[in-house]
This record gives structure tokens, sequence and C-alpha cells, in this order.
């Protein structure tokens, strides 16, 4: 309990979990729904927030974990296993963030292509990060709030003069289809509402906390927003083109001349972090397999998580488009059953353990209890029959 | 059975016997006089830390003017010391001529009087050298424990605060004092130090930093883990704040705990001058800070892999300067970054008569002759020069700063801008998953104590610090309350 608080998980929705959309979202975005992009991405948000919403409110009925409550209605050895899908998925959802950051770095940050070397320090940090637990997600969301809003803001206050926000007219050009398929394939991108979930009894539940957390993600909803609209206003047709705009919407401002490409110290204030926000997903993945297997010193998992990660980088170090389009176009259900479907299902787990499900100290609890209701029952009834009798 | 729980006869001969058995040392004199009835008495005392004019004075004088007295009671009596104890044994009375106070012993009588006498040659106490201000007091500690106690006593004149003492060191018996403000400080917290404190079974302790790293929660870890200060004005702020401080007798430096990292980008004059003023010179330190570590890598970072880093002017000026030049730019920033910390290290040490002729080889002959003779560029140079400046405006994290700016320069080399991102995600999870005594070493920024923020980077008015800080969890919270504040007051 109390690994993370209510603020920490709301500057997580406002400044870290946006990072993951700015890079190649947009352009893969604009593929498909064109110049409606904000409609389809809009779409991504209202169903995600509607799902942080109901898990926001899951977690004021009830501060236990998800494994609590998934042991409280299957038992043991089911939580166990789901726990054990859930680490698989959070890995598998974390592969394509994690290779979109490696050909974005490689592309952006060096004159000359590097090698993958480059990148493999990586794995080294996100390791560290997953042995150090859930704790630092938290503290990372307060340090990464002012660096993303100052660079954020930065970023887009230089590319805003050159936005043409008429590109965006009209609305619904792309058709229902497009709109929709926008949604369905960015699917990946859209991956947070499943985080909450995982945070439960972790945090303590304030009053107003889901519309706290509600109004954060939002924020960070609309900043996103804004900034498809600014990249859409300014590549225009291009924009299916422009796959890191994060390197280029503001590098036609004219201050450039004297200070140079002053942006760059944004973008890296932005990818560190976007090095934040990889390292979430493979932390509670960490977390899940910890929770699963409890004996395990931290470290292995961690290894192994980001030993898999790295092997996967390696063996598709040059097939990108290839990951990404299996993970838009086949792997979207596994995305909505993760992320969407799970957390909807979890409103209907048990709240309270069944008799043996609990620690033996609960059962204990509600052993003593349940002998307390009877007897208390069992009292009522001898006076109810006394009186009947007196009245008799 | 051991010598020294011997207790102390009523035999002189023997019990002078008995004491020089346990201490040997050539520096253990006996002094023998008589009472003006004949009977022998002596006092045992260690050469040099104890005074003896005032043992000639105030001990050997009355006792041969008068009777010999039937007791140690009545011998106390006639003695004029403010300061007197009764020793049983053997060894208490051996351990208090150690620590400079003789033991005096008469025939007849059983036991010892110990008298404090203890005379040791201390510094004045003069403006610590670490920490110069322009305003504010320039007294600082000193390595005497006792007048450092009296230097905390003097700010603080309450009950509250104790002093609690123990003796660490098998051999060097050293005086550690816990310092706190009962109702203040954690009391969790105080329990915590005297506890590590006492599990120490250590031969000496020569300096407070041997006991700073018993009680740093990573002992082995790049950053600093314990507050550190030399002015006693600072140590008694901390401590009304909520932490624990601990002198260490022969030691300058006071330690205090729990340890926040923004703690070293504060100084005592923040606190004499404007708010916005004291605001400003921290964010200047910093981004001073951010200019030690990071400047020479992203120099590197930018030469070698990103060029549309720098201006164009700026980066045909640097062309033009690097020119010519055998040594890669991490290689070169490398090799002057090690010259420089040897330039340091020589100046600290080295006879302040012969620090100006190093100054002038340094700087000058060094840094000039080997840019004319084309083995490092004037840019690589500027830049050392000025990262090195820069991270002396944090001195308490001169040291830090020195060793990670050079593996700033390193992975800068090797992999360039995201290399340097990775190092300062690292260190950023290293620094957030620190916490001593139930205080995160980043607080109050992260996590983020709002209430806390008052005096942390920021510097409000005095008005707004009513409450102490939030993070150390005292349980007496309000520090400030102003009764009848006028408006026009301000």
């Amino acid at each position: 309990m109390d690994k993370l608080k209510l603020r920490q998980i709301c500057f997580l929705f406002a400044a870290v979990l946006p990072v993951a959309k700015l890079i190649i979202y947009p352009s893969t975005l604009s593929y498909y729904a064109k110049n409606d992009l904000l409609l389809s991405a809009g779409l991504n948000f209202l169903a995600e927030g509607i799902v942080i919403a109901l898990v926001m409110w899951l977690s004021s009925r009830t501060d236990r974990t998800l494994f609590d409550l998934l042991r409280y209605t299957f038992g043991e050895v089911a939580a166990k296993t789901l726990y054990v899908l859930l680490a698989l998925f959070l890995l598998f959802s974390a592969a394509l963030p994690v290779l979109e950051q490696k050909i974005f770095v490689m592309q952006v940050l060096y004159e000359n292509v590097p090698s993958l070397l480059s990148f493999t320090p990586f794995f080294a940090v996100c390791c560290f990060a997953c042995v150090k637990g859930l704790k630092t997600i938290g503290r990372i969301a307060d340090i990464s709030l002012p660096v993303f809003a100052l660079a954020f803001t930065a970023l887009i206050l230089l590319a805003l003069p050159h936005a043409d926000f008429g590109a965006l007219q009209p609305a619904g050009a792309a058709g229902v289809r497009g709109i929709f398929t926008g949604s369905l394939f960015g699917l990946p991108w859209f991956t947070e509402c499943l985080f909450p979930l995982l945070f439960l009894g972790h945090f303590r539940y304030e009053k107003g906390g889901m519309w706290k957390v509600l109004a954060a993600f939002a924020a960070g909803a609309g900043a996103v927003l804004l900034y498809l609209a600014v990249f859409y206003g300014i590549f225009e047709e291009l924009s299916i083109l422009s796959q890191y705009p994060l390197a280029h919407i503001a590098k036609y401002s004219t201050i450039y001349t004297t200070l140079g490409r002053a942006d760059f110290l944004f973008i890296f204030s932005i990818a560190l972090v976007c090095i934040f926000y990889l390292c979430i997903p493979v932390q509670l993945s960490v977390h899940c397999f910890r929770k699963a297997f409890p004996h395990l010193a931290p470290v292995f998992p961690a290894a192994g998580a980001n030993l898999l990660l790295l092997v996967l980088a390696i063996v598709f170090n040059y097939s990108f488009n290839a990951v990404q389009t299996f993970m838009m176009r086949y792997a979207f259900p596994v995305f909505l059953l993760f992320c969407y479907v799970l957390p909807l299902l979890s409103l209907l787990l048990r709240k309270k353990p069944k008799a043996g499900r609990g620690t033996p100290e609960q059962n204990a609890k509600a052993a003593r209890k349940k002998t307390a209701r009877r007897r208390a029952a069992r009292i009522a009834r001898l006076l109810r029959r006394q009186e009947r009798r007196e009245h008799e | 059975m051991d010598k020294s729980a011997k207790k102390l006869g009523t035999k002189l001969p023997d019990n002078v016997k008995l004491l020089k058995d346990i201490l040997p040392a050539e520096d253990v004199l006996v002094y023998t006089f008589r009472t003006a009835d004949g009977k022998s008495c002596a006092a045992v005392y260690t050469d040099g830390i104890t005074d003896k004019e005032s043992l000639g004075e105030l001990a050997a004088k009355p006792l041969t003017l008068a009777k010999a007295p039937k007791s140690r009671e009545e011998a106390k009596k006639l003695l004029y010391f403010p300061e007197m104890k009764d020793a049983d044994d053997a060894e208490s009375a051996a351990s208090e001529i150690l620590a400079g106070n003789p033991a005096l012993l008469i025939d007849g009588i059983a036991g010892a009087v110990v008298l404090g006498t203890k005379k040791i040659a201390v510094r004045a106490v003069t403006e610590p050298q670490t920490a110069i201000t322009v305003k504010g007091p320039r007294e600082g500690f000193i390595e005497d424990i006792k007048t450092n106690m009296g230097l905390v006593r003097r700010r603080i004149k309450s009950p509250a605060l104790r002093l609690d003492t123990q003796k660490v060191g098998k051999y060097s018996k050293t005086v550690v004092s816990v310092v706190y403000l009962e109702g203040i400080t954690d009391a969790r917290i105080v329990e915590e130090i005297k506890e590590r404190i006492a599990a120490v079974e250590i031969d000496g302790v020569p300096d407070s930093s041997y006991i700073a790293q018993f009680l740093a929660k990573k002992p082995y870890s790049l950053f600093k883990q314990v507050g550190t200060t030399e002015k006693p004005d600072v140590f008694c702020a901390k401590l009304l704040e909520g932490r624990a401080g601990v002198l260490v007798d022969g030691s300058p430096i006071a330690l205090t705990l729990p340890y926040m990292l923004s703690e070293d980008f504060q100084s005592a004059q923040d606190y004499f001058v404007s708010p916005y003023r004291a605001t400003i010179t921290r964010l200047l330190r910093l981004a001073a800070v951010c200019i030690a570590l990071f400047l020479p890598a992203f120099y590197v970072a930018a030469q070698l892999f990103k060029l549309q880093l720098l201006p164009f002017a700026l980066l045909m000026t640097i062309s033009g300067g690097i020119q010519g030049i055998p040594l890669s730019p991490s290689l070169e920033l490398f090799f002057l970054l090690v010259v420089l910390e040897i330039l340091i290290e020589a100046s600290v040490r080295m006879p302040k008569y012969v620090a100006l002729a190093l100054s002038v080889i340094g700087a000058l002959v060094l840094g000039d002759t080997a840019v004319k003779a084309g083995l490092v560029s004037s840019p690589a140079i500027i830049i050392v020069a000025l990262s090195g400046i820069a991270a002396y405006t944090v001195p308490d994290l001169t040291g830090t700063l020195s060793v990670v700016r050079i593996a700033f320069v390193i992975v800068a080399g090797s992999i360039g801008t995201y290399g340097i991102l990775l190092l300062t995600a690292l260190i950023l999870y290293y620094l957030l998953s620190s916490d001593g005594y139930g205080t995160p070493l980043l607080a109050p920024f992260s996590p983020l104590i709002r209430r806390d923020l008052k005096d942390s980077l920021l510097k409000t008015d005095i008005y707004s610090l009513r409450s102490r800080p939030a993070v150390f969890r005292g349980k007496n919270k309000t520090r400030l309350k102003v009764r009848n504040r006028r408006k026009d007051n301000g």
C-alpha cells in the first residue's frame, strides 16, 4: 500500500503517458484517418477515459490489489496464471514502443546511422528501474511533469505559428471507416488504461480521486490532440511521410538562425520522459511476475524481461514496419482484450475473500466474524421466540 | 580476572601501582605530595592534556595546608574544583586519566576523586573555509566537542535540546554526541542514529566522516547520504527544522540527518538576503550544476554525433579551433578534465606559497602552450574551465560532480546524446529510489511535497515558513506564529 500517490498517477497521465503518442503514431494515424486524425484519436481517448474512470471507481470500492481480487474470485493458482499472462502481455505491448524509440533515436539523435549498440544501454537502465519497483513509477512522474510541460509547451509555441489549421477541414472527409480504422489500428498506442488496474491497492484513494485522474488524463489527451492538430496543420498531405514529427515540428522557427537548433534541447527533454515511459510497462510486467512468483528476487524477472526485449530489438532491427503492421492489423484484439475488456471484467471480481481464499489472517478474521454473526442470529432467534411465548 | 576491573583499595602505593599497570605509558605521570599531617597523596595524570597549574593550585595546595581528610566527601570539600566525580574502580579512573582528568588518590581512602582539569589545546572559533558568507554569522565549529556543544547551546537555550553522548572506538574512545530537539525531531530517527552508532565496533574515529559512513544507508553510494556543516547557525537551523545532528570530538564537521539533495543548493546567506535574490541564486546554482555536468558531454556529443545542436556561426568558430587537433573530442575533453582534477588536487594539498606559481604554470603555461602546440583546442579549454568553475558553486557536491561529469563525457563520446539521456535517467532512478531515515533524497521534488517547496530551490518570505518541513514527519509542525501582524508591515 502507498507505493504510489494519487497525485503521481495524475502526473503520469498528464505528462508521461502522452509522450508515446508523439513519435510515429501521428503519421500512422494520418495514413488511415487523414485530416480526421483528431476524431480518430479522440475516440481512442474516450474509450480509454471510460475504462480509467471505471477502474478508478473500482479503486474507490476496494483497497485490495488486482491480485487479491483475482485470488478472492478464482483462487491462488488462477490469480498467478492471470498475472503471468498479464506480465507477458505487458512485455508484448512494450515491444512496439521500444522498437519505435530505437528507430527514433537512431534517426533523429545521430547525424549518421549508428549501430544497435547505441540503443542497448537502455535495457540496462530499464532493468535497474524494474529492480527498484513500483515506487519509482510514481516518483518519476513527479520529475517528468515539469520537464514535459516545459519542453512540450516550448515545442508547441515554436511550431504553432507555422500550422495551418484549415488543413483539418472538412471534418469527416476520411469517412467513418477511415476514422474507426484509425482508432482500431491505433490501439497499440493506447494501452495505459490497463495501468491503473495494476496500481489498485498500491495507492490510497482520496475523495474525488476519479475526477482528479480523469482531469489529468484529459490534460494529457488535450496535449496530444493539440500536437496532432499542429502536426497536421504543418505537414498536411506530407504528414504520412513525416515519421518523426517530434524532431521536425518546430524546426521552421526563425529563431534558429541565431540559436542553432535550440529545439533539440526540448526534444531531448521529451526523449528523456520517453525513456521513463518505456520503462513503465516493463516495470509493471516485472511487478506481475513477482506477484506470481513472490520468492523470486526482482533482479531475475527484470533481467529476463529486458533480455527478451533486447532479443526482439536485435531480431527486428531492420523490420520495424513489419512489427508495426502486425501489431496494428493483427494484434489489436489482444490489446482490446487486455486493456479494455479485462479492466471492465475486473469490476465483477469479488472485493472480499471467500472462506479459505484470503491470507491465513484474513481467513481467521472471516471465520471469527462468521461465528459471531451466527451467534448473534441465534441469540436474536431465541429472543424472538421468548417474546412470542410471552405474548401467547 | 581482568585487572582493569579491580577496585581501588585504601593503600596508596597499591592503587598507584594498579593504575600504572593499566597505564604504563610514559606520558602518564604520578605527582605525589603530603597533607599537613604527613599523609601521602598522589595525582595520576596524563601529561599534555591536563592543566597542571590548576592541579597544583586547586588540589595539591589546599591538601598540603590541611589535615588529611577521612573520606572522599571530606576531601572534595577541601578542593576548589567545580567539576569532580568519584571513581571506585581502576578502569573508570584510567579512562578519566586518559581523557585529561587526573585521579586523586589519598592514602587510607578507598577509590579516587576525579578532577576536571582537562586542558586540550584548541584553536579559536573562526569562520570555516568551506562556508564563507558575506552576510551572517561567522562562527564555525572547531575540533573540541565541548566548545561545539556550547556553540549549539548558545543558540538554542531550551531544555528540549538534547545532547546524548556515547563513546565510540575501542582505542580512541571518541565522544560522539547525538543532538536533537525533543518533541521536534522524529524519535524514530534519533533511535536509529543511536542504534547505528552503538553498533559500531571500530579501533578509532579520527573524524566525523567515519561516523557518516556508518549512518549512511548506502555507504558505497557516489552521492552524499548525510548532511554536513561547519557552521553552528546552519546546524541549529537544521535542528529546528526537525533534523537530528551528530557532533564528533576531534572533528569540526557536524553531521545532520536526514539529508536531502536540495540542502546543498542552499547557503546560509540565502536567509540574510531578500527571498527573490535567494531564489535566483539557488536557481543559478542549479543551472551551474547542469553546466558542470552536461556542458562537456554535450560538446562532445554535438561534435561527434549531432552538429545541428550548435548555431552555424559558433560551429564555424569551433571547427576553426579544432582543426589539426590529434585527439578525438571525447579523448580531448577527458584528458583536460583529468588535468583539471590534478590541478585542483595539487592546489589543495600544496603549501600556499607555491599555489601562485602553480596557477601560473597550470592556467597560463600549460593551457596556453597546449593550445599553441596544437594538442588541445581552445574551445575545449573554455568548456572545461567553465564546467570546473560551475561545479564549485555547490561546494558539497563538487566531488560527486567531478566523477559524474567524466562518466557523462565517456558515454557522450561512445553513444552520443542518447547516452547522456540514458545516464541522466539512470542517475534519476538511483536518486529517487534512495531514501534515508524515511526521507527521500530528492524531496521535496520527488515525491512532490508542495508545502516544503517554499524553502527548497525556491525561497519564499519568512511569513510563509510557518510550518516545519513535512518530510521529516515530526509531531510539532508549527515553527512560526506572528501575532498582531500589521498589513503595512508587509
